[in-house]
């Protein structure tokens, strides 16, 4: 239970939340989407955290003398983590790409312009 | 604002760099992919590592060297055929009798092997040929996307406003 | 291999599979591409069509393990799928869906370029939704929601050179990514304290104790995660504008398949997962988001110039209604909402699917421009009609049934709870269903009766794969609202019963006695057998009096129907149909022009609810935020 992985996640989500609602760049905000990502990964990883254990592993050292040790931290977590920042890297690429199309087209990337539908 | 329009010049520093690291790069990468159901790494990690290559090419040897060095289309064609050998492998459980993505061969190694998983390492070794790629027509695609014409105008103006 | 039960996952796996072949072979050859896509369509929906009998009929749910890794000392180490029949309702949907519109798709999308990339999308799409509602692991779940949402953005960008694809897109992605990353750490939150990744174990472990802050927490942040893929108000910004900017193909997709994607996930989680809906507050918490999507939904819609747009709000407003008599948690409720969803998936594609005929045939879907189609387009006009009548609720379409489901639900949880929130709830669900008749009146009026301009003298009626799509669905709604009590019987019932039977879903996945062991049981158990009304005798009443009316009309006196002359001189221009009967010239009433009064007299309300939606992706940011804090605020507080 990493106290400051915790509050650095948590602060991570809410700068990128802040990045979102607040630029008017619009690669400020596929920036703050990164960031959330990468925050969610940070508590992912910090929840699998077990108190001394060590990585989820046999190293050829370990099995040569025949004692492997079996207190790990939870690997479920780290698999989840992986899964996730693919998706993040996913995420950024198709979103920078659609930015530079939208360049592209309307000339400008300031959020108040790139608003041809509403109402 | 306009965009730059590639990079300026072909610095010899940055040819010899490239020269040197990209084997380097490439080789650790596909240690990575191989050895991934034994040691920390994988399918998706040692695939970015090889698409790293792209970029390397395109840093030192401009867009249209990069694309004659590795084709975009043959690398989309490569990606969805790595894909396609992940779905069989994995239907493979349900043709012999279990569920789906179930190990059906090579599964009684000794821990610590290189083929000791079964099905698991191969379909490991087609995610990483998939990543490898993917990510490697990514790359390409949006760096076609921002210099299409950097190798003929190397005396082009600054064109940042 | 022909074991009914690897037929979920075979399902699923052979969309990817044809997506990724497409990918292969299909980039030049359009016969290879049609032929790939329809081919593996149509064995996903063989597949699914065929654990009717298994699950619908006899009752057995259907639990798969990948890798056959069961599980060990009670703890579920593999990524299940679980399929019962409240996952097979809503698969048949999605399957309905997708095949309908891939035979559609093959003569609307023809004079598009990349359309090996379309393909290649909607097989991805399809498949994302597909794994979502069959799967019984949460982690599996956000994966094929971000699947899922990747294949829709890139589809709403395809046609990037008409107005506002780009925009769309870009909002879709950027509101779509927030909601999937609050549903990541909602789950997150939930292994912190459960540490599993099944459905069917966190539900025992769930249910086996009171709630404490941590879970609902991880709830409350689920919860909004989901409520952003469902498009429930404030959530709902992306869904306007991705479906009108993307190929109507698609926009039927979205509004048959994604969003019923999302309510199955609400439905799960505040179900089976988190045994939570015996509480007042949840409820009160989903019927008032509920009230107000009807509500804002249909009043936008009311305003619009745009005929896909229109029809984007209906959307939303009608999944309002399906939320709200979700969240009455009765089981007539419960059966009122999935009810609605299936019919809204049929009456909402069929619409959809006129829109996008219109458009391929006269190149505009803006209403101000279009005008008299139904004489080019007869067939077409008959579809529109029969979406329209079912959308609207009038018998003896399903529209009709659903809707009155839906009232005498809450109607009767406000009688049994004597709270008069319940009564104002039947009475908005009312009115909303007359103002949704009414803005069909004015689509209708505009876009298919009056007079055509002379820029579509030319229109024909689209080719045969097109109609027969809207064909097969205006058939479904027809024998849908018809049949009720049929559908009732063998569909709805058991669907309801699966999803309040929390027991047998555990027991099924992890061996039998485990919830009894964990001292989980079933909360409502009473599922009565309801008989609502009879289409028969309405429907012959209906025809007496269309004949009565007939005679009349026919055999009445020759001079009714005629204008006089007024007195002094006819006015010109547009209002010169009411004083100078049809020799006026342009004579067409356009879809702006009716209820004008209405709009007029409420003109401060409909200046807020526009104005409030500026298109700026920043204010819609802000929107999901707001509406995240407030539900986590209100669960933490409220749900026990």
């Amino acid at each position: 239970m990493i106290i400051v992985n915790y509050c650095v996640s948590i602060m991570l989500i809410c700068l990128g939340l802040y990045a979102v609602t607040m630029k008017k760049d619009l690669i400020k905000v596929v920036i703050g989407l990164g960031i959330i990502d990468y925050g969610v990964n940070l508590f992912i990883v910090s929840v699998g955290f077990n108190d001394g254990g060590t990585a989820p592993i046999y190293t050829i050292a370990e099995l040569l003398n025949g004692a492997a040790s079996t207190y790990f931290v939870d690997p479920v977590p780290q698999a989840l983590t992986l899964t996730s920042i693919v998706i993040g890297a996913c995420v950024d690429a198709m979103a920078l790409a659609l930015v530079v199309m939208i360049y592209r087209k309307y000339h400008s990337i300031n959020a108040d312009d790139v608003r041809r539908i509403r109402g | 604002m306009r965009f730059k329009s590639g990079i300026q010049e072909r610095s010899i520093v940055v040819k010899c760099g490239a020269d040197s690291f990209l084997p380097f790069a490439v080789t650790f990468g596909v240690y990575i992919i191989l050895f991934g159901t034994v040691s920390p790494g994988g399918g998706f990690q040692g695939g970015v590592m090889v698409a790293s290559a792209a970029l390397l090419l395109y840093l030192a040897y401009g867009f249209k060297n990069a694309t004659k060095a590795l084709n975009p289309e043959v690398l989309r064609v490569n990606e969805a055929c790595g894909a396609t050998l992940y779905v069989i492998l994995g239907m493979l459980g349900i043709f012999l009798g279990a569920n789906f993505c179930r190990n059906v061969f090579f599964n009684d190694g000794q821990v610590g092997d290189l083929i000791s998983a079964g099905t698991i390492t191969f379909m490991g070794y087609s995610v990483g040929y998939k990543v490898l790629t993917g990510v490697g027509f990514l790359l390409l695609l949006m760096l076609g996307l921002l210099a299409p014409d950097d190798d003929e105008d190397e005396e082009e103006e600054v064109a940042v406003e | 291999m022909f074991d009914y039960h690897h037929f979920p996952v075979i399902a699923v796996m052979i969309l990817f599979l044809g997506a990724f072949l497409v990918e292969i072979f299909g980039a030049k050859n359009k016969a290879v591409r049609n032929t790939i896509a329809i081919v593996v369509a149509g064995i996903s929906t063989v597949c699914i069509y065929a654990l009717i009998k298994p699950v619908f009929f006899d009752g057995e749910v259907i639990s798969y393990w990948m890798g056959n890794w069961a599980p060990v000392s009670g703890y579920a180490i593999g990524i299940g799928y679980e399929v019962d029949a409240l996952n097979l309702f809503f698969a048949l949907l999605t399957v309905t869906t997708f095949f309908l519109s891939g035979i559609y798709s093959i003569r609307y999308m023809e004079k598009d370029e990349h359309l090996g990339h379309y393909y290649t999308l909607f097989l991805m799409l399809s498949g994302g939704v597909l794994g979502l509602v069959l799967t019984g692991d949460v982690f599996n779940m956000f994966v094929m929601i971000e699947i899922m949402t990747f294949a829709a953005v890139a589809l709403t960008a395809f046609r990037n050179r008409s107005f506002g694809a780009l925009e769309g897109a870009f909002k879709y992605l950027a509101l779509g990514s927030i909601g999937s990353s609050m549903t990541l750490a909602g789950i997150a939150v939930l292994y912190m304290s459960c540490h599993t990744l099944n459905m069917a174990q966190l539900s025992s472990i769930l249910g086996s104790q009171p709630l404490n802050p941590t879970t609902v927490f991880a709830f409350a942040l689920m919860f909004a995660g989901l409520a952003v893929k469902a498009f429930i108000v404030p959530f709902h910004t992306p869904a306007a504008d991705a479906y009108m900017v993307a190929p109507t193909s698609v926009s039927m997709m979205f509004s048959g398949m994604v969003n019923k994607a999302g309510v199955y996930g609400m439905i799960r989680l505040c179900y089976t997962i988190f045994h939570a809906m015996d509480q007042s507050s949840l409820q009160i918490l989903l019927v008032a988001f509920g009230c107000v999507t009807m509500f804002v939904g249909v009043t936008m819609a009311l305003a619009q110039h745009d005929f896909k747009r229109l029809l984007a709000f209906h959307s939303i407003s009608q999944i309002g209604y399906v939320i709200t008599a979700i969240g009455l948690s009765t089981a007539v409720g419960l059966s009122a909402g999935l009810f609605h969803a299936m019919n809204h998936t049929l009456f909402k594609g069929l619409l959809f699917l006129t829109a996008g005929a219109v458009l391929k045939a006269t190149g505009t879907t803006n209403l101000d421009k279009l005008g008299g189609l139904s004489k080019k387009m007869p067939l077409t006009t008959i579809c529109f009609l029969v979406g329209a009548f079912s959308i609207s609720g009038l018998p003896p379409f399903n529209g009709f049934a659903s809707k009155w489901m839906v009232y005498q639900a809450a109607y009767a949880k406000a009688v049994t709870t004597g709270n008069f929130f319940y009564a104002v709830v039947t009475i908005v669900a009312v009115v909303v269903s007359v103002m949704t008749l009414a803005s069909f009146i004015k689509v209708t009026q505009a876009c298919f009766f009056g007079q055509c301009p002379d820029s579509l003298k030319d229109t024909k009626e689209v080719p045969f794969s097109m109609r027969l799509p809207m064909w097969i669905l205006s058939v479904a709604c027809l024998a849908s609202g018809v049949f009720y009590n049929f559908v009732y019987e063998k569909v709805l019932y058991p669907a309801m019963v699966a999803t309040l039977n929390t027991v047998k879903y555990i027991d099924s996945m992890m061996g039998a006695g485990y919830s009894a062991a964990a001292g989980v049981q079933n909360h409502l158990v009473d599922a009565p057998r309801l008989s609502v009304w009879d289409p028969i005798s309405w429907l012959l009443l209906f025809v007496i009096c269309l004949v009565a009316i007939c005679l009349v009309v026919v055999l009445g006196d020759k001079t009714r129907g005629r204008l006089s002359d007024a007195e002094g001189e006819p006015q010109d221009g547009k209002y010169a149909t009411f004083f100078g009967g049809e020799h006026a010239l342009h004579s067409h009433v356009g879809g702006s022009d009716l209820f004008w009064g209405f709009k007029k007299d409420f003109k401060g309300y409909f200046n807020v609810v526009q104005g409030a939606h500026d298109g700026n992706v920043n204010t819609y940011a802000s929107w999901v935020v707001i509406a995240t804090a407030v539900i986590a605020i209100f669960m933490v507080i409220f749900v026990k």
